[in-house]
């Protein structure tokens, strides 16, 4: 699993500061300490950037690229920004994201072609989200050919089906089923294609210390649903391990308990137990709470 | 060929909540069907039940044709408790508007000595509410509990902000918790989850919050079908609770319903209606001539 750092991110009070007073300490020990951690991207979150955008966007991306080899990922919905930092970058970036909504398809799309980079593209229209499967696909072929026709091959293409918090109320859960669907059979539809999602969306509005669980078994179950990779924090350790293929124990676990198996918590650690009961929120077998790991 | 309808049969049971003591008791859940799905396989053992609203004190914003039938008695809630006795009701519902901070902050011992008086002087079971000042509702219920000791009243609303004092007050005096929780039923969940941790599940009712016709009846309607899908198909044991839909409250307070009666006996005749078809296993009304008109309408005849 390819996994883009995503500690870099604007939301983050310090990052943003950091940005502002161009203090390029506070942002250098993020990248390093996502390198570190084995991220494959680091992601570079700057949001809508309105003033001095590309001078910003140029010393953040010289600034990381200092203290990291990694590739980046420039993560923002301003086409200037953007611009910006991919014609900065040494190494060949990833344009995150584009859409299909008319003016990323006027803006952004043309950039993933003229630098000749990966792109992620959303399978968000100017009419919003689809809400089922069905539409997701008719709508990221659309954008796909519409890519296409621009030059962008396939192959660079990574689809995001966009996450959505579980704890919705109601709707959550029919998306973290749906999004395992859309991914399955994803390949088959756009051969090459790869995919990413932004993992800790689904846990948005979770309380912070009961996050972690749902972002690590979800990424095991879109792993086995051919997920390519995932914008996620490299710092969380049990994330990393599962990501890295390290925790085979656990992902049969995970797998069985997708698979409907019987199986006999009383055998099992509490930690496994919590895995076991994540699973079964996930795939939309028991209705989720807050208080999910508690009955 | 013959065309057969098929048939479903459900693994989940509603549990049965007793409300009251004795002969004096009634029953409201208990069904392993879903709502109106004679069809099927399963029952409902017992018929929906209706409460009639009584508050603590002089309403101020009713309109006279909502007043009228308890004119001489809307002074003295013991009085008017039983008048909605004997216009038909199977439960009162006893509302402590007046302990409100923002109302009067009557004190929680003026508030349970009235529902003890109210629940002496009844022949059917009484339903205490507090005001929803979740604050206040920690001083008062628990008073109210004490007061009522052994009475078996349903007690409510019963909040994440004050599940644990509130709890443990009408687990250690014997009665049922109506637990509340804001339209949403992850957190409907949670509640009952976090609740059940030391209160019986089988003493426990969902309020899942009963909005009226017009004002996002809609949401209530589909929350509650919810409830019971989850809970009598896929057997959730935090969903298999009774339901309680207090809605009398929310329609009267629409300005249709104010308007003139015979609007506002449809509002809120349609709003109940409306979630007993979604599976309501109680409901709140404020005024007797709706509690005809329903019971007409759904006597099986």
């Amino acid at each position: 699993m390819v996994i883009i750092g995503e500690n870099i991110h604007v939301i983050a009070q310090t990052v943003s500061t950091a940005l502002r007073e161009r203090n390029a300490k506070v942002i250098q020990d993020l990248a390093k300490a996502q390198t570190g951690a084995g991220a494959d991207y680091i992601d570079l979150n700057v949001g809508p950037m309105k003033k001095d955008t590309e001078e910003t966007m140029q010393w953040l991306v010289n600034v990381v690229q200092e203290a990291t080899d990694l590739p980046l990922s420039i993560d923002t919905l301003n086409p200037v920004a953007m611009e910006a930092g991919l014609k900065t970058c040494k190494r060949k970036p990833l344009l995150n994201s584009a859409s299909g909504k008319s003016l990323s398809k006027e803006q952004m799309l043309p950039l993933a072609q003229k630098y000749n980079c990966d792109v992620v593209i959303s399978v968000m229209t100017d009419k919003g989200m689809p809400p089922d499967v069905e539409s997701k696909i008719e709508s990221i072929m659309d954008t796909v050919a519409y890519a296409n026709e621009l030059g962008i091959p396939n192959e660079h293409i990574w689809v995001d089906p966009i996450l959505l918090p579980i704890s919705t109320a109601g709707e959550g859960q029919r998306f973290t089923v749906l999004n395992l669907e859309f991914l399955n059979i994803l390949e088959d539809v756009l051969p090459g294609v790869k995919s990413t999602v932004g993992l800790s969306n689904t846990s948005n509005g979770v309380p912070d210390e009961l996050r972690p669980h749902l972002n690590r078994t979800y990424l095991v179950m879109l792993e086995r649903n051919k997920l390519y990779s995932a914008i996620a924090d490299p710092l969380d350790k049990e994330l990393m391990s599962l990501a890295k293929g390290e925790m085979s124990k656990i992902v049969e676990l995970i797998y069985k308990t997708m698979d409907g198996e019987d199986l006999d918590l009383t055998s099992l650690s509490q930690k496994e137990v919590e895995y076991v009961k994540t699973v079964k929120v996930l795939k939309g077998e028991t209705l989720y709470s807050d208080a999910w790991l508690e009955s | 060929m013959e065309y057969k309808a098929p048939v479903e049969e459900y693994s989940g049971v509603v549990r049965e909540v007793t409300i009251g003591k004795g002969k004096n008791s009634i029953n409201i859940g208990g069904e392993n069907m879903l709502p109106l799905h004679f069809f099927d396989k399963g029952s409902n053992p017992n018929p929906m039940k209706f409460a009639l609203e009584v508050l603590d004190m002089e309403p101020q914003d009713w309109p006279e044709h909502l007043t009228q039938p308890f004119k001489d008695v809307i002074s003295d809630p013991v009085k008017w408790a039983k008048r909605c006795e004997e216009l038909g009701a199977n439960a009162i519902l006893l509302r402590l508007v007046s302990t409100d901070p923002a109302v009067k902050d009557s004190s929680a011992d003026e508030a349970a000595t009235l529902a003890k008086n109210v629940a002496d002087s009844i022949n059917i079971p009484l339903i205490v509410y507090g005001s929803g000042d979740d604050k206040k509702d920690a001083e008062v219920l628990p008073k109210v509990a004490e007061a009522c000791d052994g009475m078996n009243l349903l007690i409510g609303p019963v909040q994440k902000e004050n599940y644990e004092i509130v709890g443990k007050a009408l687990l250690d005096h014997g009665h049922n918790a109506s637990a509340l929780s804001p339209l949403d039923i992850n957190l409907l969940k949670e509640l009952n989850v976090k609740l059940c941790k030391f209160f019986p599940a089988e003493k426990i009712v969902i309020d899942p919050e009963s909005a009226a016709l017009g004002y996002g009846m809609e949401y209530s309607f589909s929350l509650m079908e919810r409830v019971k899908q989850i809970g009598i198909i896929t057997k959730d044991n935090m969903t298999m609770m009774p339901i309680i839909a207090d809605l009398g409250g929310e329609c009267w307070k629409t300005k249709q319903a104010k308007e003139n009666k015979e609007q506002g006996l449809l509002w809120e005749g349609i709003t109940a209606l409306s979630l007993l078809s979604a599976g309501a296993n109680i409901i709140v009304l404020r005024h007797p001539e709706t509690l005809n008109l329903i019971k007409k309408t759904t006597e099986v005849k």
